[in-house]
């Protein structure tokens, strides 16, 4: 067998923070609408066509902000067509994600062939991907500097948005009209705030997120596109705010949880281990997250119900 | 004078209903303006024109004489017009003082500034005597402090005029007395306040001057000095009205009902069932009292099956029922009317007539093999509908399109024609006009002289009052005394409502129980 301490090494810290961000990203733009009362689980796809995008623009700008920046207002732009959707037209969020994540599956799948004449994935040494960043007076110990130093860009900037949300929900008059829009729309409309402007607001933010969440995928995490590269990571993301208990310092804690199941199974693997058990690790901890998340959440309901 | 307030000629109509028609009110400076009429006559409707919520189609809103138009609430706000709606705009999940500030949020350097907050509202709540907690969240907070929250944000929003819409519907004689020196001090203040209610009592006790409508329309303002019970009443229902029926109690018979030290989980901590007994007897209405949401819709559930019990025991004429399913328990000759009509009486999207044989539909005569007879059904059907005065009087009409008298008619035409041994009625007459109000407590009290026991809960200590041979109280889940009726009075069972002991509430030691 294997010997625990060969699993349980600094390098698998530093995975289980990298594997991590793409899921926390998602999960911040998730806390955004869910706590608009929407459920975006269209930002799976949200994440995809993003990705592509990054790695479109990067490819013949040679330039990585370029390719954030596309992916930025892709992801938006899609957000926006949501919030067409599901704001103007009223069709339930749910149909919406889901017609959103089957269209972009096919429509990356299109633009693939489309413009790369290729199939299944597309890799170039054209592509400037997202720079590691070197922070020497991290270099003090190398305990230290293996654990911190060295991540990429989206690492870092993943990890700094968690505290930039917890300020703007908690601490601001947009995060507390935002909380209360979930909660209770009426309170908030005879407040005079328009609810409709409210719930805009926390889609294209969400598009923002989900945006630097696909740029990161395809150009921090790996130098490529690959088709479905998401791989169920926004559904992730889904679990990972309500495990969170939809505020953003916890579902930093939630998204490392799933970083880490993540980052243990490529470990294991490595290891010889049957690799669709593995593989399978990261999806059996969301159904357990998501159940507890729910049995919670019913408990608070059963025990405070007001008047 | 010119007065503050002046709506004239308003028109509103509601896809089915013309809500308001050539409605004129005025309303003058630092009086307390009450409005009065049954469910349904328009009185939130105006308001909520009044407060920027519901644009009128026709007619003009004059504040100070001048002419204006309102878009949204922010609208009126902004003139100082501030409303408390009978259900509450408030947030459960967020405490009281984000409740309050929500839309006009004080900010130091673009940053949520709740120290501001807080000390502004403790000031307000020191100056008009409203208690509250700024940092508890909502749903910790009882129904009275909810209302108290109400009032300061509409205050905290620089309300000077203050809409309350129902405000007592929700409290106990005791919290009612204390909004009312809310009130009175909001008068000192200079403040101007409309009181809604259909309370003819309290208007009479807190008015200057009082506005009835009927059906949409103004049926006319009276100045306090000028108007008692009776005109009030008169004007409200358009005929003379019998609400106090009661005959004299005829002698119980053998138990039927008997709930023995019966406990269940409730919706929330303070409705769960604890140590439950009573009993019932043939020929007599036992009256549930109780603030709403103090056990009484689990215990009804319990009762009829709709909910589990976790200990105790529950007979009917001696043989045990105790989690038997709802359909064994009707067969064991239970009735029900259940609290909400709309969600469980009710079958909206069936007929009036289906809706008549719901419970009887498998026995014969009105079917066969598991065939209807519609012959039968039909006659049956209409026969109900004449008996039970339900209009329209077509048993072929969707129960939706019913007003909310009609569809309680209708509920109690089933339950009643049951000819069960135990009727459970849940508030049977809440939110229906007067006139049916009137018609259901006459069918109960027939129901009795012939030998029926009814339990009859209800938030409506009037009601109560008015039916019960005996009142049992109810206050978290527990119950609190069973008082004959010839014993009760409001103070009393109001103190029991809050959590005295029969014996506290009449040695009068029960406002130390509620201070404490
Ligand atoms: N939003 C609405 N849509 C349709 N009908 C309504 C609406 N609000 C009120 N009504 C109808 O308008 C009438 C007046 O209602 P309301 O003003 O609530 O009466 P009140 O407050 O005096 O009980 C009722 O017949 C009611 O059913
Ligand atoms: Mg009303």
């Amino acid at each position: 067998m294997f010997s625990l301490s060969e699993i349980f090494t600094l390098t698998l810290i530093r995975a289980t923070v990298r594997m991590s961000t793409p899921i926390l990203l998602a999960a911040l733009g998730l806390i955004v609408t869910e706590l608009a009362n929407i459920t975006n689980i269209g930002v799976e796809g949200i994440m995809l066509v993003s990705a592509f995008i990054a790695v479109a623009a990067s490819y013949w700008s040679g330039s990585w902000v370029v390719g954030i920046l596309a992916a930025v207002v892709a992801g938006v732009l899609i957000a926006a067509l949501m919030a067409l959707i599901h704001l103007k037209f009223k069709a339930d969020v749910f149909v919406a994600g889901i017609a959103i994540n089957l269209f972009s599956l096919a429509f990356t799948r299109f633009l693939l062939k489309n413009w790369f004449g290729v199939a299944g994935s597309f890799y170039s040494p054209r592509i400037s991907p997202i720079p590691r960043i070197n922070l020497s007076f991290l270099q003090i110990h190398p305990v230290i500097d293996t654990l911190f130093n060295n991540y990429n860009l989206m690492d870092y900037l993943a990890i700094v948005l968690v505290f930039v949300f917890n300020f703007l929900i908690y601490k601001t008059v947009w995060g507390l009209r935002l909380r209360f829009t979930g909660v209770h729309p009426a309170a908030v409309e005879t407040g005079g705030i328009s609810v409709t402007t409210k719930k805009l607001q926390a889609l294209l933010i969400s598009g923002v997120l989900g945006g630097l969440a696909g740029a990161h995928l395809s150009l921090g995490y790996t130098t490529q596109f690959i088709e479905n590269m998401t791989n169920g990571r926004g559904f992730i993301g889904v679990a990972a705010m309500y495990f969170g208990g939809v505020a953003p310092i916890t579902t930093w804690l939630a998204s490392l949880f799933f970083g880490f199941t993540e980052g243990v199974g490529a470990r294991l693997q490595t290891m010889g281990f049957p690799s669709q058990f593995i593989l399978m690790m990261p999806y059996v901890a969301t159904v357990f997250a998501i159940t507890f998340s729910m049995i919670r959440q019913q408990k608070k309901l059963t025990q405070k119900q007001p008047f | 004078m010119e007065p503050l307030v002046k709506l004239s000629g308003i028109i509103k109509q509601f896809p089915n209903v013309v809500a308001l028609k050539e409605v004129d009110f005025s309303l003058r400076e630092g009086e307390v303006h009450s409005l009065v009429g049954e469910n349904g006559a328009g009185k939130s409707t105006l308001m909520n024109v009044l407060y920027g919520v519901i644009q009128p189609d026709r007619g003009d809103i004059f504040i100070r004489g001048e002419k204006q138009h309102f878009h949204s609430a922010r609208d009126a706000m902004n003139l100082g017009i501030g409303m408390v709606h009978q259900e509450f705009m408030l947030a459960p999940t967020m405490t009281v003082l984000e409740n309050i500030i929500l839309g006009f949020e004080p900010t130091k350097r673009s940053v949520l500034d709740y120290d501001l907050a807080y000390e502004q509202i403790t000031e307000l709540s020191r100056e008009y005597g409203l208690a509250v907690r700024p940092e508890s969240k909502i749903m910790d907070n009882s129904v009275g402090e909810a209302q108290r929250v109400e009032i300061l944000k509409a205050l905290y929003r620089g309300a000077e005029v203050l809409i309350l819409d129902e405000p007592t519907a929700v409290l106990t004689p005791q919290e009612t007395d204390e909004l009312f020196r809310v009130i009175a001090s909001l008068k000192q203040h200079g403040k101007t306040v409309i009181f809604i209610s259909h309370k003819l009592q309290e208007v009479m006790e807190i008015s200057d001057r009082i506005t009835v409508m009927r059906d949409g329309k103004v049926q006319g303002t009276l100045d306090v000095a000028d108007a008692t019970k009776e005109k009030l009443a008169v004007l409200m229902v358009g005929r003379e009205v019998f609400l106090n029926i009661k005959a004299a109690s005829t002698k119980a018979g053998p138990v039927v009902l008997d709930v023995r030290g019966i406990s269940a989980r409730g919706r929330r901590k303070l409705s769960e069932l604890t140590d439950v007994s009573f009993q019932v007897r043939a020929g007599e209405i036992l009256g549930i009292a109780g603030v709403d949401g103090n056990g009484q819709s689990e215990l009804v559930e319990a009762l009829t099956g709709l909910g589990r019990v976790d200990q105790g025991e529950i007979l009917i004429s001696g043989t045990p029922i105790t989690n038997l399913s709802p359909g064994q328990i009707r067969k064991k000759r239970v009735a029900h009317i259940p609290e909400d009509r709309n969600t469980s009486g009710l079958c909206k999207e069936m007929t009036i007539g289906e809706n008549l044989i719901a419970i009887t539909l498998d026995q014969p005569p009105l079917s066969k093999h598991g065939v209807i007879r519609s012959r039968e059904v039909n006659e049956l059907a209409a026969k109900l509908v004449k008996e039970y005065d339900i209009r329209p009087a077509n048993h072929r009409i969707r129960t939706a399109n019913l007003s909310g008298g009609n569809k309680q008619k209708v509920i109690v035409a089933r339950e009643v024609s049951e000819d069960a041994d135990l009727l459970i009625a849940a508030h049977p007459t809440r939110g229906v006009d007067i006139g049916s109000i009137e018609f259901i407590r006459s069918i109960l009290l027939a129901q009795r002289e012939q030998g029926k026991a009814i339990l009859l809960v209800s938030a409506d200590l009037e009601e109560i009052m008015s039916l019960s041979d005996r009142i049992a109280v109810m206050y978290e889940g527990k119950i609190m005394g069973i008082v004959p009726a010839a014993e009760a009075n409001e103070r009393v069972l109001g103190l029991m409502m809050a959590g005295a002991t029969y014996d506290e509430a009449t040695q009068g030691k029960g406002d130390e129980v509620i201070e404490a």
